[in-house]
């Protein structure tokens, strides 16, 4: 038994064990009544925390743009720009004249303005951030505290942490981190979706327990029971290290009787794309866009999504690439398209809804974009449009790629003819998937938005929990109506909610006549192990009879071997 | 030499963000010593992205700009073009 056990949220279903190293912990200041401090020797030292600080920033800039894109890298510029800020500069060194030492006077000075910011209307509150990371940096030097580099610990290390930041994620090098753990963060928070995409185990939302374990410590992250063992025995250490999963399959699978299923990755962020053909990916089977809008200033041009989707498209050139476009809503801040505050955002204007606004250019754009890249790419480009309730919705959209097509060819700029296809996330577009498929090459079903609109249970609210469960028979039927809608048109059907990575269902959705499945790739070595072992004939009446049962215990005695 | 202007901000943003940084940037870029503020109100340093997001002046407001020095002309020129410009055409180098 381990000497003590910390739990939280599993992250990825992966064990690893390892030394603590703690990022980002608070910076002890020194006790400003009793200390003698020479104040131009503090001046000095502040100045010099400053320089270093801002080579430091320089060169996180240079490695961000190289590692992730020049969008996640402008954030140092800002920080930069804080830095060498007159106004603390100059409440620094009039604090320190008071007789402050320096990095006392420092958390002063930008713990002042922290506060003045975080009072502002959203888009300010974010730079009190921005201001935090700077001041921490700063004490980090002035303290002689140890910065720890992301990109370059020891080989086995567990980052332990209050919260990840996606710049933070970014520099972490999956190859020697064993695994990390939170303070804060649930299941869809940033750093565990990052995490299951490179298969990292995580634990987030630890709570404050975290705090008290010390750096060096031996602990076991233990993504499957969301638990952290402090100082685990001689069992719990083998068991962890030796969890490196199933093995890759890399060629594309079919199961015992010759019946082909796809295996695609879900990805949210280009630096899920290498690991994902790593871990055996057939293509992309859901290729989010929001990254490009989310935590900036302004839209992103047309040539930086080309960029995003052109990068896609080659990491697999015997694959194909299915492209969500744009899903965002009330429930997604981004200061430049001033979204209303809607009282129920999730039933409110998002996905192609948005994306239909006359008044905005931003789908255009997007579809120009994606075009461009489509013809220029290594791989297949598919589009999908989101959050599909109706035909004239399925209508208009197709309307907009084909003056996407007429605008690229006045421009004599080269088009692809891309597959076409619907995300099944609503239950109208679950009814109506006859009509839909008629028009279009394929339908994809988004079990997680799916669930939600069926079981009418919010997928946050653990309240709800376990009506938000696809194995319910509502759930399944919707599934097997999009399936025989789809194939009567000749029209293919992926599924790419966490549902297709599960491997105790695969057996279920091939026998439910999926041809696709996409899922985060920590899964996709199981999934596709999983299809190779299915007989499609008798998953199939497995399917008839999981979908025929009149309860969720009856489907679930039905998926019993 | 001493010249004063006072400009009526078009980006919708006001003076916060990208406009922010943009004149932050530019008064770093100038050898003058500019101050700027509401036109019947205090003056605060160009200089300093936490003075001037302070300022609170958005969309539509009129802000005073005083600068000093050999580019005092030059740089006043640069930030009215920045206060000017709304946001998407703002051409920085930050891609």
């Amino acid at each position: 038994m381990a000497e003590r056990t910390l739990h939280g949220t599993g992250a990825t279903p992966r064990s690893g064990v390892g030394s603590v190293v703690w990022y980002g912990r608070d910076i002890a200041l020194p006790d400003p009544d009793n200390v003698d401090i020479d104040p131009e020797t503090e001046i000095e030292q502040f100045a010099d925390a400053v320089d270093t600080a801002r080579a430091e920033l320089e060169s996180e800039r240079e490695a961000t743009a190289e590692r992730v894109g020049e969008d996640e890298a402008a954030v140092f510029d800002a920080h930069i720009q804080f830095l060498e800020d007159p106004t603390i500069e100059d409440a620094v060194e009039t604090m320190i004249d008071e007789g402050l030492p320096a990095p006392n006077a420092v958390d002063a000075a930008f713990g002042e303005h922290i506060e003045q910011f975080e009072g502002m209307d959203g888009r300010m509150a974010e730079r009190a951030d921005d201001l935090r990371d700077v001041r921490d940096r700063l004490l980090r030097l002035l303290t002689d505290g140890e910065r720890v580099d992301l990109g370059d610990l020891p080989e086995g290390s567990v980052v332990l942490a209050e919260r990840l930041t996606p710049s933070d994620t970014a520099q972490l090098d999956p190859e020697r981190v064993a695994g990390f753990a939170t303070v804060t963060g649930g299941r869809t928070s940033h750093a565990a979706i990052f995490a299951r995409s490179l298969a990292l185990p995580a634990v987030v939302g630890v709570g404050d327990a975290l705090e008290s374990v010390e750096g060096g410590t031996e602990v076991v992250v233990d993504g499957d029971n969301g638990t952290l063992l402090v100082g685990p025995d001689e069992a719990e250490r083998a068991a962890a290290a030796s969890d490196s999963g199933t093995a890759i399959v890399d060629e594309s699978v079919e199961t015992t009787d010759g019946r082909h299923v796809e295996v695609a990755a879900n990805i949210g962020q280009p630096a899920e794309l290498e690991p994902a053909a790593e871990r055996g990916a057939d293509g992309v089977g859901l290729y989010r866009t929001e990254f490009l809008f989310l935590d900036r200033e302004t839209p992103p041009s047309e040539d930086e999504q080309y960029e995003a989707v052109r990068e896609a498209l080659d990491t697999f050139p015997d694959g194909r690439v299915v492209v969500r476009t744009l899903d965002i809503g009330g429930d997604k801040r981004i200061p430049y398209l001033d979204l209303p505050e809607e009282e129920n955002p999730f039933l409110g204007e998002r996905g192609i809804r948005r994306s239909l606004d006359p008044d905005s250019d931003l789908f255009a754009t997007q579809l120009r974009a994606l075009l461009r890249a489509g013809a220029d790419g290594a791989g297949d480009l598919a589009i999908m449009f989101p959050l599909v309730a109706t035909v004239e919705e399925l209508d208009a959209a197709l309307d907009a790629l084909d003056a996407a097509v007429a605008d690229l060819e006045s421009r004599e700029a080269e088009a692809a003819d891309p597959e076409v296809g619907v995300m099944i996330e609503t239950p109208s577009a679950a009814f109506m998937a006859d009509e839909l498929a008629a028009r279009v090459d394929f339908l994809s079903i988004g079990t997680n938005d799916l669930t939600q609109y069926v079981m009418a249970a919010d997928r946050e609210n653990e309240r709800v929990g376990d009506l938000h469960d696809p194995t319910h028979p509502g759930v399944l039927r919707a599934i097997h109506r999009t399936v025989t809608a789809a194939h009567a048109e000749d029209a293919w059907v992926g599924m790419c909610g966490e549902m297709a990575g599960n491997p105790d269902l695969t057996e279920l959705l091939v026998g439910l006549g999926l041809d696709e499945l996409s899922m985060s790739a920590v899964t996709i070595p199981e999934v596709k192990t999983a299809i190779t072992e299915t007989e499609y004939s008798s998953a199939s009446e497995r399917g008839d009879r999981a979908r025929l049962a009149a309860t969720r215990s009856e489907v679930h005695t039905s998926l019993e071997p | 030499m001493t010249v004063e202007r006072t400009v009526t901000i078009v980006p919708e943003a006001g003076l916060h963000a990208r406009p922010a940084s943009a004149f932050v940037q530019a008064v770093n870029d100038h050898d003058a010593e500019v101050s700027a503020g509401h036109p019947d109100g205090d003056l605060v340093q160009a200089a300093s992205m936490i003075a001037v997001t302070s300022l609170g002046v958005g969309q539509g407001d009129d802000i005073k700009l005083v600068a000093d020095g050999p580019d005092a002309e030059a740089v006043l020129d640069e930030l009215e073009r920045i206060l000017t410009t709304p946001e998407e055409e703002l051409d920085t180098d930050d891609g």
